[in-house]
């Protein structure tokens, strides 16, 4: 390439390195300085520069932990249980079954609906005092309190499930039906059994598109609020605070800016983190192959 | 270079009829913008508006309701804005200190004054107290929500209760006025109708709900979250005894799994019939009453009582003028308007809640309105009746509270535990 193409090609990419720069360095950049400094939207006069004090007021601040634990394990239990469904349906849908396309159809809807919707759709079907699920547990003799405290995180994960294995479905089916057929049939012919044909050869070729799917239901996770702002608040006590829902309170309930985008950054660096470990297994995936 | 100076030329000509058609117009009507929630007392607002209209040409009023969780960021985006979006707004009381701490709100006593008959000594005296920051007036009362005690008046009527609580306590049944007396009657309803009916539909969800329900415990223990100096004393014993009790009135007489329970599920509790008792706003009563409303058969069974103790736990909107409103007096006279004794007679007559002492003793409005009993006991919660929290960190300190509050509901910490450590946050946010 010739200096002068070179040239051209950057001029040609430079309105979209502005428009980044405004839609995304500035808030960036903004979010980073206000972090460093005591804003408040209620007192916008006594702004002052307190350094690293919100990050270290993180580290003694109970609330946070908690919630950082929550969304932890929000993420892991509702994208592990969601890759197993996933994985299931996803495999039983990889063969000609009769009316499948009207099947997939059916399976992709929940991911159709909007998110808060969906909490405020599950808040009434578990209510005790309205929903109908409960109505049928108990007439089975079944009582459970959905949104008690032991199991409102668990409650929250299973919604998460409802409305989300589609897409891991679709990403997995997709996946799935990219595969090859020759090893297949080669493994058919060497008479492997189903289970060692999965084991050894379907999970190991979809392995990159696992990943992949699993990064991105995943960085989705990490963002979950709908839900907990339409069911539960954050409630009982502080069992379903997710990070989210905390950053919320302090930036918009208690105007306290600054700390609220101290806390995203920590955010920020947790996802970055599990990203760069996701990219390295696959990284070496694909150099084993 | 003379296509430049063309060019030039024509733009500065554009510039300048541009500007020129900007020029200030003839006074026109004045809009305001209110913003107000989504509740039963802004309907009756909206009820009012065209008398308004009609006594006030050149003023149209449009009315901006949302819900509740949308409000706080509207009015905060509205505060920063250059010129404000809403003319006039209605503040929550937790939120007063925090607005005019951050000095967004217009003072009002001159404007007050400005008005001879407008009798602000009128409201009632903890209403007005919300409204007067460091000694002046930024906040004029809207409507109240105080807390009552609603009972289901024909079972504390009925003589086989009667009978049976007689015989078991040896006094007579009637609705409870010592927190003991209250979880003792509770248990009671809940045994007594094998558990049909509970003894009290509670609202221990997390955050303002718990609270608000719970300081009415605290106070009616002698407790309190702050001394007269403003030190925290939400830790000490009298406050771990009224949450034990709460904690016993709920694993022993309110309906099962109500952790989560706030507003809309005690009242539909109460409405089903499946409660004896809440604690819940006054007003809810002339609702719970009415045969067209959620309680149908059960309807003109209710009764309101002050909360055992007598001191109740104060809630109340209050009109305000945002500092950066462009049309002040304008707004002003909306205020006055809709405040003044002889609109507020109209809008209680027509269902709103009462701020002003001297409507709560017109015979008029108890003919009009839902009768003598009502509103005199609305009168005495109101006299005797303090906010959660105060101060520009009322929120947080709430949220707070209410946080820990609902944990050791939950069974996460013993009431003493969860009690200290709600103190200790309380202590960090105020600085002490």
């Amino acid at each position: 390439m010739s200096r002068r193409d070179r040239w051209l090609g950057h001029r040609m990419v430079f309105p979209l390195i502005l428009l980044l720069l405004i839609v995304q360095g500035y808030p960036m950049a903004f979010a980073a300085y206000i972090s460093l400094h005591d804003y408040r939207l209620t007192a916008l006069n006594e702004v002052r520069w307190v350094g690293l004090a919100q990050y270290a007021g993180l580290l003694e601040n109970p609330s946070y932990w908690t919630a950082m634990r929550n969304t932890l394990i929000f993420v892991f239990g509702a994208v592990g249980l969601e890759l197993s469904l996933g994985f299931l349906l996803a495999y039983l849908l990889w063969r000609p079954v009769p009316a499948q396309n009207a099947f997939r159809a059916i399976l992709l809807t929940p991911m159709f609906v909007t998110p808060i919707a969906v909490g405020l759709m599950f808040r009434f079907l578990l209510n005790n005092q309205l929903g109908i699920i409960p109505v049928w547990l108990r007439a089975l003799g079944v009582e459970i309190d959905w949104f008690g405290p032991d199991l409102a995180l668990f409650s929250l994960i299973l919604i998460d499930v409802w409305q989300w294995t589609p897409l891991m479905v679709l990403l997995l089916l997709a996946g799935l039906e990219a595969l090859p057929a020759e090893p297949f049939e080669a493994a058919r012919v060497d008479g492997a059994s189903e289970f060692q044909i999965l084991r050894h050869l379907t999970i190991p070729l979809l392995r990159p598109v696992i990943l992949a799917a699993v990064l991105i239901r995943m960085l989705d996770a990490f963002r979950v609020f709908e839900y907990v702002y339409a069911i539960t608040r954050g409630g009982p006590g502080e069992r379903t605070e997710t990070i989210l829902f905390y950053i919320y309170r302090v930036g918009f309930l208690y105007f306290r800016l600054g700390e609220a985008a101290a806390m995203a950054f920590t955010l920020a660096v947790v996802i970055f983190v599990l990203v760069v470990f996701l990219f390295r297994i696959l990284r070496r995936q694909e150099a084993l192959t | 270079m003379f296509r430049r100076v063309v060019l030039l030329l024509i733009t500065l000509g554009m510039l300048g009829f541009w500007l020129s058609a900007c020029r200030p117009a003839a006074p026109s009507p004045v809009t305001l913008t209110i913003i107000m929630e989504q509740v039963p007392d802004t309907d009756v607002i909206r009820k009012l508006l065209p008398d308004f209209e009609k006594e006030n040409p050149g003023i149209r009023v449009v009315i901006d309701a949302m819900p509740y969780d949308a409000m706080r960021d509207k009015i905060l985006a509205s505060f920063m804005a250059p010129k404000a979006t809403y003319d006039v707004i209605i503040v929550d009381n937790p939120w007063m200190d925090e607005f005019v701490a951050g000095n967004f709100l217009e003072p009002l006593d001159d404007r007050i004054k400005g008005i001879p008959d407008y009798d602000f000594e009128d409201f009632v005296k903890p209403l007005q107290d919300i409204g007067v920051v460091g000694g002046k007036i930024y906040g004029v009362p809207f409507y109240n929500y105080a807390v009552g005690l609603i009972v289901r008046q024909d079972l504390f009527d009925d003589p086989a209760y009667r009978d049976a609580y007689e015989k078991k306590y040896g006094k007579p049944l009637t609705p409870p006025t010592t927190l003991d007396d209250y979880v003792r009657i509770a248990q009671f309803f809940k045994e007594q109708s094998g558990g049909k009916i509970y003894g009290a539909a509670m609202q221990p969800q997390r955050g303002y709900k718990i609270f608000e329900e719970w300081k009415n415990w605290l106070y009616a223990a002698g407790g309190n979250l702050l001394d007269e100096q403003g030190n925290v004393i939400i830790d000490r014993p009298e406050a771990v005894r009224a949450l034990e009790l709460y904690i016993e009135m709920y694993k022993t007489a309110a309906p099962p799994n109500s952790l989560n329970w706030g507003f809309d599920e005690a009242l539909r509790s109460m409405a089903a019939g499946e409660a004896a008792t809440m604690m819940s706003y006054n007003w809810m009563l002339p609702t719970l009453n009415n045969p067209q409303g959620p309680a149908g058969a059960l309807a003109g069974k209710f009764a309101l009582y002050e909360v055992p103790g007598g001191k109740a736990v104060l809630g109340a909107w209050h009109w305000a003028i945002p500092r950066n409103a462009p049309n002040k007096d304008a707004s002003w006279r909306f205020i006055s308007w809709i405040t003044s004794k002889r609109i507020e007679k109209q809008r209680v007559i027509l269902g709103g809640a009462p701020v002003r002492a001297s409507v709560m003793k017109d015979p008029e409005v108890w003919q009009k309105g839902f009768g003598q009993s009502y509103y005199e006991t609305v009168l005495r919660i109101l006299e005797d009746a303090e906010p959660l929290a105060r101060g520009p960190k009322a929120e947080e300190i709430i949220q707070v509270v209410g946080t820990e509050l609902n944990a050791a509901v939950a069974g996460e910490k013993t009431a003493e535990q969860a009690l200290k450590d709600a103190a200790a946050q309380v202590r960090r946010i105020l600085g002490q």
